[in-house]
């Protein structure tokens, strides 16, 4: 009799709370997991631009003239690109979705010009993460440099090239986004963003 | 021979999820001839490996298909590892393991509904989705997303799994089992229900294989063909078997559906109870050199990928074939012969996913 089983079935649920909640009325829970929006933390953010170029929907873009970053929220597909490859970790993933709405939402956020070195000619000899000034560029003490390798192996815009037998260290200045990564990296600390 | 009829059926119909168009030709009610014609859905996915890099091509190969996007994410990842020659630890295969038949346990009492709905029986989905929902919130607890997770990379996964959540895990599928059960005997048990689906769409054995069937319509035909038996991910270690029937009609492939939703939750809490400990993931260096071809066993049957690399941060080729796709000639078949009322039921017996099948 198993139209009688989803008698009971059926029936049992007109006696027990619904399946489903009175949405809007009833707010969501969230786990804590859940991928809902990307959001920034204006501070530590060099508008290098690694999360646009990795963003699989083209869903962020990074000015580093007017120095903003923006999303346009109804396009980011939540996967998280941005947050893994963020060299700076100032990007993280929140769980509250966007609101939905008629309108495609964009966010824009201002970056605020990064403070100059007090001693520009001597960099923090740990590695410091502190954001690095804008302008100016990578470079390399060759003369205490072991040539490993470290730097062009973490270097997220692949702009490092070590050549250990000749001893030869190289950086292409107009693909280096002077995120710090080799600097924090670096086992003889002898790079340095000018 | 009576006079021929041609009825267009979708793009649009009330049974089909996605858009695919048959013209059913018809000798007054029953279908002599089908024409299957795609091309509604079609995003171009695969092209877009020339323009995003192999680390983050996974996310848009997942989102091919909203229902075995855990599946096209391992595809992807593990195709491009294979190419690169990379080894994933042993617990990322496990998580991998169990996300994949979490995925199928999801897709089949999803279709389950889909079927119900097709035959008119709203309670039954409307309770089959209800119990869907208990395992796309373990999803959200445990990947952060319902429906597109995006937890498999290449070198391994995103993200762990603790061992008390894994526990809630096996428990909350082993306390549902009763429940599905109660709906399952409805499918399997009920007169209204069988009369809908014992006898109708017969695909033999011998049509299943010339026509390349794969999924639970081979299976429901009796082949003995299920890609987990090559051993991708833990399937090795936990003692797999596929479900058979022979009858090949619309009973026996929800019969191995059903069957499968069951086996899914033994493998589960078989993986949960043998998972090793260790790390989740391996450092990935350098760009895709070579080629690699991998066949993985997606909710709806066999599913292929292609991956080849040409020393760039871009891959040249990204290449998936779905399961789907393979089926439409045995639909195409089953359709032959049968009449206009059975259409909506054999069309949703191979659980058709047109976005898989268009990419």
């Amino acid at each position: 009799m198993a139209t009688f089983k989803i008698g009971k079935v059926v029936l049992g649920s007109l006696f027990k709370k619904p399946a489903t909640r009175m949405y809007p009325v009833v707010a969501r829970e969230w786990q804590d997991r859940t991928r809902g929006h990307v959001e920034i933390d204006v501070t530590s953010c060099i508008t290098c631009g690694i999360c646009q170029r990795k963003c699989p929907a083209n869903a962020i873009t990074v000015s580093r003239d007017t120095r903003t970053w923006e999303i346009q929220r109804m396009q980011c597909v939540q996967c998280g690109a941005c947050v893994d490859n963020c060299p700076k970790k100032c990007l993280t993933m929140k769980p509250e979705y966007t609101a939905p709405g008629g309108e495609k939402v964009i966010d824009t956020f201002n970056i605020p010009e990064a403070p100059k070195p007090a001693a520009p000619a001597a960099p923090a000899a740990d590695g410091d993460a502190a954001a690095p000034a804008a302008g100016g560029g990578l470079k390399c003490d060759t003369d205490s440099c072991v040539f490993c390798g470290l730097c062009a192996r973490n270097c997220p815009c692949s702009a490092i090239t070590v050549n250990r037998d000749e001893k030869q260290w190289t950086v292409d200045k107009s693909a280096c986004v002077q995120c710090g990564l080799c600097v924090e990296k670096c086992p003889k600390k002898c790079l340095v963003i000018e | 021979m009576g006079k021929r009829t041609i009825i267009p059926f979708g793009p649009q119909h009330p049974v089909l999820p996605e858009p695919i168009h048959l013209d059913l030709v018809l000798e007054d009610e029953v279908v002599v001839d089908v024409i299957p014609s795609i091309g509604y859905i079609h995003r171009g996915l695969e092209k877009l490996v020339e323009k995003k890099e192999y680390t983050e091509m996974v996310y848009v190969i997942e989102r091919i298909c909203g229902i075995c996007s855990f599946g096209h994410g391992w595809g992807a990842s593990a195709s491009i590892e294979g190419a690169m020659g990379i080894e994933v630890p042993e617990r990322a295969e496990y998580l991998r393991t169990i996300w994949h038949e979490l995925s199928r346990i999801h897709s089949h009492l999803l279709w389950l509904g889909l079927l119900a709905d097709g035959f008119g029986f709203e309670s039954l989905f409307m309770h089959c989705w209800r119990i869907r929902e208990h395992v796309l919130d373990l999803f959200e607890k445990t990947t952060g997303g319902r429906v597109i997770f995006s937890v498999c990379k290449v070198g391994g996964v995103r993200k762990d799994i603790d061992a008390a959540t894994l526990k809630e895990i096996s428990d909350t599928l082993n306390a549902l089992k009763p429940e599905i059960k109660k709906l399952t005997d409805v499918f399997l048990e009920d007169a209204s229900v069988k009369n809908r689906t014992v006898g109708v769409g017969v695909l033999t054995k011998e049509d299943a294989i010339e026509l390349g069937a794969v999924g639970p319509v081979a299976r429901g035909s009796g082949v003995y063909q299920d890609i987990r038996l090559t051993g991708n991910g833990a399937y090795h270690e936990l003692g797999f078997e596929p479900m058979i029937e022979e009858a090949g009609d619309c009973y026996a492939r929800t019969k191995v559906r059903i069957r499968e939703l069951f086996q899914s939750i033994e493998l589960i809490t078989k993986a949960v109870e043998l998972i090793p400990e260790g790390p989740i993931d391996v450092p990935v260096k350098g760009n895709v050199d070579g080629e690699f071809v991998l066949r993985l066993e997606q909710p709806r049957g066999e599913a292929y990928y292609y991956a080849k690399g040409a020393g760039t941060k871009f891959l040249e080729r990204m290449r998936v074939r779905t399961p789907t796709n393979q089926n439409i000639p045995s639909l195409v078949k089953m359709l032959k012969g049968c009449d206009l009322a059975d259409v909506p039921i054999l069309v949703l017996t191979i659980d058709p996913c047109i976005s898989c099948t268009e990419r």
